[in-house]
């Protein structure tokens, strides 16, 4: 067939969707697997738990499964406990992240330098973060252990201390100690994020900082601050979510004891489900947890919202 | 033939000797469960048995996978297979696997989980089987107690234990302390934890225990040395003067006499053993279950064990446990299940296992082997049996789970003095009063 002879045929009647809804439908099904993974995953977990939660689903009583509406939200609310796991949840998470990003903060501009064996520097600062959790606990645990533990032991040799201090056991002190842990594990998370944001920064911009007479309080707070700025949003953010529902350490460390100095909503929760058996007040406790946090993402999305693009 | 090559067959005679001597030590040194089963297996095709193990150490599993292949191979009809969970999870996972409608055939579990299974409707009652059973009359009254839910008899009893203290014997000479007898007091033992303390060594005449459920159950064995109950006529009364006295005797002594170390209020099992075993507690309250492990930390002659002191109404309680052979209703292949449930409660795997982990035998005529009946280390159990009594707190199925997520917390509240015995009691006697049905 010619060139002219294509050029005269009759007219392609019109689709029966356009190019532009065929495109648009093409990009969905590509997401298809992909939004069926999470769907499966995320959302359905989710609304299982917004589900059980509105069951009195005791697994040790089978026989009392039934709705019971808001009744666990009702309990929930009149649990001292719950509330005293809320008032210990702010420290752990604000005590823990503003040191770890402090520590990392630091961390960072000292990786930054050039020295020799920076290399070997940034690998051993990077592994408290490498080291399971678990391990981190029962490490800790032991340093902290006041008859055989290396702390007391080393105090005792510097002469600051004349009696054995219980950090774990005394309920003043077990916060402390387990947050101590907690910064001591996450500042590598915040040395890393922040060096990586560090070597983004063109030395020209330091350079003309520099020519015009800026001290170096001057240049850290208008050129190095403002442009890690999204970097330091975005990493504190993720930390505070992990943070708030991580229990590993302080369910290895103190089970959430003495007294419940110790208990944070994510170790009530697995207590709620794993020593009483009570799933349905659990899922509630998750769903509170779950709420919480949605309504920080929010208000932290509002505030940040711009963020990205001063970079 | 000359002095030389005499001496020299001699010499090879005594070789071989001792070579066969040491031979014959070696062999009867070897562990049981490291010998090997000669017998060939009988068929093949044999119906599987799931079993599930609850506590994995080195030791156990080998003692269980041992006892597992003797059984394998001693009959044709059916394959034990077991299954290693971690404790922590055991009954987790066991609770999930029931939910699920697939539990293993049978399992070991402790007596305090039986009755939340029962509560869910899982477990095979054993009741008429368990009475036609050969050795039915051999086992401890008090064992088959235990595992008695509502009169029915739910599981076989594999090895039982109470409590007792242990303490050091070496300690006792180098301070020059007088040795406790059986019918010793609370007085005696304050004098002893105080004679045993020395802090500057680092030394503590008590390892107190103050996390996971026996933190509560020690306890209330002292507060039973006063007089107090759990329940009593079908009412919580844990509350009671004779209990918060006796609670407030206890928690004393971390709270005034300062007899225990520092790290109490988070000291669990682990902890308390440990810190025997290395030195640091002279004393402490516990099951006949770590005395192997103590032989082999401080020494079996450095070490005994006596009754929990009588308290000032001159009563005392130790409470019994048992390690139970538990099987399910959902179970696949029950009389498998039960073929070799009875197989782990025959004289030798039931003598050996209990010996092998420090337990005491279920049965009574293993129970009165020297090996039990005579050892030091496990004297003050044997003598404990008279005021044994079967835990109060297994009265409840929902009580299990309480002692844990509440009572401890409550227990601890009180040992750091953030509330006081009798505010500890009232709330713990409201948790147990809400959690009886």
């Amino acid at each position: 067939m010619s060139y002219r002879d294509a050029t005269i045929a009759a007219p392609l009647a019109r689709p029966l969707v356009t190019r532009r809804t065929r495109e648009l439908l093409l990009g969905y099904a590509y997401l298809l697997p992909v939004a069926v993974c999470l769907g499966g995953t995320v959302l359905v977990p989710i609304l299982k738990a917004i589900h059980m939660s509105l069951y009195n689903h005791v697994l040790i009583k089978p026989q009392e499964y039934r709705f019971i509406g808001l009744g666990n939200y009702a309990r929930l609310l009149g649990d001292d406990v719950f509330w005293l796991t809320l008032w210990n949840s702010a420290w752990w998470v604000f005590g823990s992240v503003s040191l770890q990003f402090l520590g990392g903060f630091a961390a960072a501009l000292l990786l930054h330098q050039a020295f020799a064996g920076r290399a070997l520097v940034r690998t051993v600062t990077l592994l408290p973060w490498v080291i399971p959790g678990v391990v981190v606990a029962l490490v800790w645990e032991y340093i902290y252990q006041p008859n055989y533990g290396i702390l007391n032991d080393l105090l005792f040799r510097l002469g600051w201390l004349h009696e054995r201090v219980a950090w774990l056991s005394d309920p003043r002190l077990a916060m402390p100690a387990v947050i101590m842990t907690n910064i001591w594990r996450g500042v590598p998370f915040f040395a890393i994020m922040l060096l990586a944001g560090l070597q983004a920064i063109p030395d020209e911009l330091y350079e003309a900082a520099r020519v015009d007479g800026a001290s170096v309080t001057q240049r850290f707070w208008h050129v190095t601050l403002p442009l890690l700025r999204p970097i330091i949003v975005v990493a504190t953010a993720t930390r505070i979510i992990w943070t708030f529902n991580y229990a590993d350490l302080i369910f290895v460390m103190t089970s959430g004891g003495p007294a419940n100095a110790t208990q944070i909503t994510s170790t009530y929760t697995l207590l709620q489900a794993y020593s009483n058996l009570d799933f349905g007040y659990a899922a509630t406790l998750s769903v509170v947890l779950l709420l919480i946090m949605l309504a920080f993402t929010i208000a932290y999305l509002r505030v940040t919202r711009g963020v990205e693009s001063v970079a | 033939m000359d002095v030389a090559s005499e001496r020299w067959q001699l010499s090879r005679r005594q070789f071989l000797r001792t070579l066969a001597a040491s031979g014959a030590i070696a062999a009867g040194d070897l562990a049981w469960w490291e010998e090997p089963f000669l017998s060939t297996r009988k068929a093949y095709g044999a119906t599987p048995v799931r079993f599930q193990f609850s506590v994995p150490e080195p030791k156990r599993n080998a003692l269980v996978e041992s006892l597992v292949q003797r059984f394998n191979q001693s009959q044709k009809d059916f394959e034990v297979k077991v299954e290693f969970v971690p404790q922590a999870q055991a009954r987790q996972k066991l609770i999930t696997s029931i939910t699920a409608g697939s539990p293993p055939d049978c399992c070991q579990v402790w007596d305090n989980w039986v009755g939340e299974f029962e509560g869910m409707g899982a477990v095979e009652d054993l009741t008429a089987q368990v009475k036609d059973w050969k050795h039915y009359r051999d086992v401890l009254p008090i064992a088959w107690e235990t595992v008695t839910v509502k009169g029915k008899i739910l599981s076989f009893p594999w090895v039982v234990t109470n409590d007792a203290i242990y303490y050091r014997t070496d300690r006792l000479k180098e301070y020059g302390l007088k040795a406790p007898s059986d019918d010793w007091t609370w007085d005696d033992f304050l004098t002893l934890a105080k004679g045993f303390t020395k802090a500057d060594r680092n030394q503590y005449g008590f390892g107190m225990r103050g996390q996971g459920t026996w933190a509560v159950l020690y306890a209330t064995e002292f507060m039973y040395g006063n007089g107090a109950q759990v329940l009593k006529d079908g009412k919580v009364v844990i509350n009671g003067k004779e209990a918060v006295e006796g609670l407030d005797w206890y928690l004393d002594l971390l709270r005034k006499h300062k007899v225990t170390p520092p790290s109490v209020p988070t000291d669990g099992w682990r902890q308390i053993v440990e810190g025997f075993g290395r030195g640091i507690t002279n004393t402490y309250l516990h099951n006949s279950g770590s005395s192997e492990e103590q032989k082999g930390f401080v020494g079996p002659q450095n070490f005994a064990t006596v009754p929990l002191p009588m308290g000032p109404t001159k009563k005392r309680a130790s409470f019994y446990f048992s390690e139970t052979l538990t099987a399910f209703k959902a179970a696949k292949n029950r009389e498998g299940a039960w073929r070799f449930m009875t197989f782990l409660m025959e004289d030798e795997p039931h003598a050996m296992y209990c010996k092998t982990l420090g337990l005491l035998p279920a049965r009574k005529t293993v129970a009165d082997r020297p090996e039990f009946a005579k050892d030091p280390a496990l004297a003050g159990f044997v003598k404990s049996f008279p005021f044994s009594i079967v835990s109060p707190y297994l009265a409840h199925a929902g009580w299990g789970g309480k002692l844990d997520s509440e009572g401890v917390p409550l227990f601890q509240q009180a040992m750091v003095g953030k509330i006081s015995a009798k505010e500890c009691l009232d709330k713990f006697a409201e948790v147990l009063t809400k959690n009886m049905a």
